[in-house]
């Protein structure tokens, strides 16, 4: 589904991500960890075309995507949930999902608001409401519906557990889950590694613009070494 | 009463027609363009309706509807350099473009009339014309509101990054944007040019700009209403308190700190908001209060 090749992005000189190369198959969940500044947000923006590539390709189903417009790439159903959620705020809940679905453009989508109704029931009830007055669970929740209603064949997911509450954390995730299981092909940015191994079938692991590391999500989560050098929060406690 | 009523109709005029112009500007603001050219997208429309009618003898009506296309023509050019241009850099080329035509209108005097104007324009639009127009208009920017090009235009607006992520291609919708705020423009000009029987090379300069632009932040940038509440107030207050009509851009100015200050979003955007969040917290308190009884119970 999604195939980088060598690819590397400078910000005015400099480099933030040196030659990383990542596949993502069709219907797999994949996670990328790793710190603070280690380059994952800028990874999802090149792919999105928020961010321009210096060098190096990234294909989505074989055809070619790294100098195309950021509303072609969502056109084409590559979509990002964004750090932050960012839903618009003096948007009611039911605008902001009904702008989700610009990035259709025609594609046929087998998914409207009454399936994002049924997997985040509280955005039914808060429909008119506008979304700057929704908790951050439920933006995220918003963001993560408004992505779906563009028929996404990849989701990017940027950070989904920033700032919430656990609870609200695992409501989130169950809903990536059932998602996963419905077969959408996921790429998933965490920092919060137990979650996202958890939730992965493969992961790969990014530090100061480099995959260091790459495997299945179950055997990274077992190795100790991993989790006490990339892991560390979780290995302290 | 009615003579009372016939004193006030130049300034209902004065107010249509500058109620146009200010939703030329309000539509570009709220599609995220930082362009102050409406005034000199109005001056395309009034010297091409009126040396249309008085050079060429064309209908006025014809000349108004060349006016819009002439306005809106000229807006797809400067669209195309204003693209690559963002925030404060869109405002300085826009005012820019202002001097241009301003200049042209000078120096290409056998066309416009040079210093002197363009003079002997029939006045062919009076009140009623004008209401039509402003009915007409107020009806398109609502219809544009509450379709999916008014609320791309919003995303765009709130965020760039995130509307395009999403699919909504931004070049596309601030050129669109900007060719109906031009076109407008360019109707209103040319409704202004029939209205008045003479144009001034001078008419559509910086002090119409800052007026128009006041408008708009004074009466609100995100709501239908905003205009027409920042037209009202700004026009009627140096009519109402007479002393001050001499001293009216220091008023505007005045005005336009006092409201950025203490009303940000504008008169109406802000008093809007502020009785949306009261209805919340009522409709909150309520739903609260019923949970709170259900669990008694």
């Amino acid at each position: 589904m999604l195939d980088i090749a060598d690819l590397e992005v400078r910000y005015d000189g400099i480099v933030a991500l040196r030659g990383v190369s990542l596949t993502v198959g069709a219907g797999e969940v994949v996670a990328l960890i790793g710190p603070n500044g280690a380059g994952k947000s800028t990874l999802i923006n090149t792919i999105s075309g928020l961010v321009s590539a210096a060098s190096g390709t990234i294909h989505v189903g074989g055809e070619d995507f790294t100098h195309l417009r950021p509303w072609t790439i969502s056109a084409k159903g590559v979509l990002q949930v964004p750090e932050g959620r960012q839903v618009f705020s003096d948007m009611t809940v039911l605008e902001n999902l009904q702008l989700g679905a610009t990035a259709l453009r025609g594609r046929p989508s087998d998914l409207d608001v009454k399936d994002v109704f049924e997997l985040f029931p509280i955005l039914q009830e808060r429909s008119t409401q506008l979304a700057g007055s929704l908790s951050g669970g439920q933006q995220q929740m918003l963001a993560i519906g408004r992505a779906l209603m563009g028929a996404p064949k990849l989701l990017l997911l940027d950070e989904p557990s920033l700032g919430l509450a656990p609870v609200v954390i695992s409501q989130v995730f169950a809903a990536l889950r059932t998602l996963k299981e419905k077969g959408m092909t996921i790429l998933l940015i965490e920092q919060n590694a137990t979650l996202a191994l958890d939730l992965s079938n493969r992961a790969y692991i990014l530090d100061q613009g480099r995959i260091v590391l790459s495997g299945n999500s179950a055997d990274l989560a077992a190795d100790e070494g991993v989790v006490a050098h990339y892991l560390g929060v979780d290995a302290e406690v | 009463m009615t003579n009372i009523l016939l004193g006030y109709q130049p300034l209902f005029d004065l107010f249509l027609l500058h109620l146009g112009m200010a939703y030329s500007q309000w539509l570009v603001l709220r599609a995220g363009v930082f362009s102050l050219a409406t005034a000199g997208l109005a001056a395309v429309g009034a010297y091409t309706g009126g040396i249309l009618v008085v050079s060429l003898g064309f209908p006025a009506p014809v000349a108004l509807l060349l006016a819009g296309l002439a306005g809106g023509i000229v807006a797809l050019g400067l669209s195309i350099p204003l693209a690559r241009l963002r925030g404060v850099y869109q405002a300085i080329a826009t005012v820019a473009f202002i001097q241009i035509v301003l200049s042209l209108n000078i120096y290409a005097s056998g066309l416009t009339g040079g210093p002197q104007g363009l003079n002997g324009i029939p006045k062919t639009v009076g009140t009623v014309t004008l209401l039509i127009a402003g009915i007409l208009t107020v009806y398109l920017m609502y219809t544009i509101t509450n379709s999916r090009l008014g609320r791309a235009f919003d995303a765009i607006r709130q965020n760039e990054a995130v509307a395009a992520s999403l699919g909504v291609s931004i070049v596309r919708h601030q050129t669109l944007a900007f060719i109906i705020s031009g076109a407008l423009a360019g109707v209103y000009g040319a409704l202004e040019a029939f209205h008045s029987y003479a144009l001034a090379p001078s008419q559509f300069g910086f002090t119409f700009l800052i007026s128009i632009l006041a408008y708009v932040v004074l009466g609100g940038r995100n709501t239908i209403i905003g205009p027409i509440v920042g037209t009202a107030i700004l026009l009627l207050l140096p009519e109402i308190a007479r002393p001050l009509a001499e001293a009216r851009m220091l008023v505007y100015g005045l005005l336009l700190i006092l409201v950025i200050n203490y009303l940000p979003h504008g008169i109406a955007d802000t008093l809007i908001e502020r009785a949306r969040a009261r209805r919340l917290s009522a409709r909150l308190a309520k739903s609260d209060s019923v949970a709170t009884t259900a669990t008694r119970n």
